[in-house]
């Protein structure tokens, strides 16, 4: 200890001595290097906003309500006139949004609980062995490339919905309505769920790990059993990261886009909660989704606009989404006494 | 000291942010005014490439890529290994897109030209496809007029009892349909619906592949592709001729649309060589009769 003390005193007693000066170089280029992700990140908002501002601007707020047929609509831009003052840029957007916010939502949801409950169940009950080969695993399923997910959902679930969960009187009672044939939200949002799930387990694994140990031992000896203690201690302290992780989750499940496409039937149609349970039956196609769907189309101004606006709502939404999710954050940190977590997230 | 050798980072910095600028630009300048060549790389090889010969990158339609692709195989054995090839998928407007931005020597195009496309592309005709609709082998539908059809897909008749001839019982229909921009739906729509349009509820998928896949494994699907996908499907007779290559060819089925090569002005060196060859070669013809119709 005192060693080292001494080394750093005759360091600074050296003045801009040959290692000060690495430092400063290396703190300028790291600098200029995050200066230009800010950069980049502001480019790429400003350029997508850019470039399907004429889409907002011919729709105004009806671009983000209800109205007419969403596919019927963007095969109208498509086919639009070639004379640039006669391009057609009525749109409607509500089905896709509703249908983003759908599956969305139920994924998340649905995937913070399991998160939680299995981060708990890794971190303190399961047994050495099983904990060994399970965090690995979660790590790797965290990583599976969306398009494999589909593919199952395409060629495996999609036709068991189709043949064993859907009898042809339900589907004839709506088919004047939409045509079901297993492609469904219910379908998206399984999959969507098993996606992000393993993420938020990641997450929620290794904040459990750092709670001080200090605080879970002193309930312990209070004689609080084993899943109060991180229930009400570990789960508590964590929150921030929970917080961190079901942002990541919803910025994933939003921006999803091929699995959708594949599973959830492609088809501008918003599912009506009336119907019940057919609800999840029933199919619906994201914003991210309609954009590869759509993407082939590009060669047409207007849809390039289009699809460019459509690009800028997802952008928008997950930029408000972080900035939302550090705010929270913030507030839970300022109310505990947790300095130890600071690095959680 | 350090003074000096600050403005040399803020000028590096500087230097970066240019270059990222100008690697931004090319995706921002996608309006045609600025005709930049940047070939597209990926996608099937065909010949072995080399920096001496030319090579002939071709994007575009699905339904035209099988055909592509056999045509290359034998014109690079043929002409002795003289280009080699690049092919690339993403539908018939992509292709379009693409060589009017340059990105490839050739777009392949199942449509007929556009009044929105890009002016100075030329499309050279090489064959003429059939298009059939098809249902599920366990439902095999004797026939279909015009008005038949238009029912189906416009979403007149929603039930298979409503369908003479179907096997299905009064099950729903599962209609399946492509895109906007497929060159497939472009050519149904003109040659089968109009005036209709195809019914909002219909599934929209992107390609003739997964048409085919949809409708084998659904077996209330009905879906349109190009002749050389209805394989494992049933192919719907129309107005009472069978959806067979031998009716394309001798000109009774009726439902036949026209495949294109698209150059940006009229082909030229390398590219010129390998359209005429398609459009006039005895050998280049007798490939594409295997499966499709040759020009007349």
């Amino acid at each position: 200890m005192g060693a080292t003390e001494v080394a750093a005193k005759t360091e600074d007693r050296a003045g801009p001595g040959p290692v000060n000066r690495v430092d400063k170089r290396a703190e300028l280029m790291l600098g200029a290097l995050s200066t230009l992700v800010l950069v980049l990140i502001a480019a790429m908002i400003v350029f997508v906003i850019a470039k399907g501002w004429p889409s907002f601007t011919h729709n105004g707020l009806a671009w983000f309500g209800p109205g007419g047929n969403v596919d019927q609509q963007l095969a109208d831009i498509f086919n639009s006139p070639a004379t640039p003052s006669n391009y057609v840029y009525t749109f409607h957007a509500w089905p896709l949004i509703y249908a983003t916010f759908l599956t969305t939502f139920f994924a998340v949801v649905i995937g913070i609980v399991v998160a939680v409950l299995t981060a708990i169940f890794i971190v303190e009950f399961a047994p050495g062995g099983m904990r060994r080969i399970m965090e690995p695993v979660v790590r790797l399923l965290a990583a599976v490339p969306s398009v494999i997910y589909g593919l199952i959902g395409l060629l495996v679930i999609v036709p068991f919905v189709n043949d064993h969960l859907l009898s042809e009187g339900t589907k004839r009672s709506v088919e004047y309505v939409v045509q079901l044939d297993g492609t469904s939200i219910g379908v998206g949002i399984l999959i969507l769920t098993v996606m992000i799930t393993p993420i938020m387990i990641a997450i929620v694994v290794d904040a459990l790990r750092t709670v001080p140990v200090g605080w879970t031992e002193g309930a312990a000896a209070l004689g609080v059993n084993r899943f109060r203690v991180l229930w009400t201690i570990g789960v508590r302290a964590s929150r921030p990261a929970i917080v961190a992780a079901a942002v990541l989750a919803t910025a994933r499940a939003l921006g999803e886009a091929i699995m959708l496409s594949m599973v959830t039937g492609s088809v501008g149609f918003s599912p009506n909660p009336l119907d019940g349970l057919l609800y999840f039956a029933e199919p619906a196609r994201p914003l991210g989704a309609t954009i590869v769907a759509q993407s082939t189309g590009l060669s047409v101004p207007p849809l390039e606009q289009t699809v460019f606006a459509m690009a800028a709502v997802l952008l928008v939404s997950s930029a408000f989404l972080s900035f939302g999710g550090a705010a929270i954050r913030r507030s839970i940190r300022r109310g505990q006494v947790a300095p130890a977590l600071a690095g959680v997230d | 000291m350090m003074r000096k050798r600050l403005p040399r980072v803020v000028l590096a910095a500087g230097v970066a942010g240019a270059l990222v600028a100008v690697a931004i630009s090319p995706g921002a300048g996608a309006a045609p005014a600025a005709p930049k060549v940047t070939p597209k790389r990926g996608g099937l090889v065909i010949g072995k490439a080399s920096k001496h010969k030319p090579t002939i990158s071709m994007s575009g339609s699905t339904s035209v890529a099988p055909l592509a692709a056999l045509l290359a195989q034998k014109y690079v054995r043929v002409c002795n290994h003289c280009v080699t090839f690049r092919l690339l998928q993403g539908g018939s407007d992509v292709g379009v897109a693409d060589v009017a931005h340059g990105r490839v020597t050739i777009g392949n195009s199942s449509r007929d030209p556009k009044p929105t496309d890009p002016s100075g592309l030329v499309f050279n005709p090489i064959a003429h496809d059939a298009i059939c609709v098809i249902t599920n082998t366990s439902n095999p539908v004797p026939n279909l007029d015009q008005n038949g059809v238009q029912q189906i897909f416009s979403g007149g008749v929603h039930q298979w009892n409503q369908v003479p001839g179907a096997q299905r019982g009064n099950d729903a229909i599962a209609v399946f349909v492509r895109t906007p921009a497929s060159g497939t739906q472009d050519a149904f729509q003109k040659i089968f619906m109009n005036p209709f349009n195809v019914s909002g509820q219909a599934k929209q998928l992107a390609s003739n592949g997964l048409i085919q896949q949809s409708v084998k494994s659904n077996k209330d699907g009905v879906g349109y592709v190009s002749e050389y996908f209805a394989k494992g499907t049933h192919a719907v007779p129309y107005k009472g001729v069978a959806c067979t290559l031998r009716n394309a060819k001798s000109g009774q089925y009726g439902g036949i649309r026209t495949f294109y090569m698209v150059t940006r002005g009229k082909p030229k060196g390398a590219a010129q060589r390998w359209i005429h060859w398609i459009r006039n070669n005895k050998q280049a013809k007798q490939i594409i009769a295997t499966q499709w119709v040759p020009l007349k």
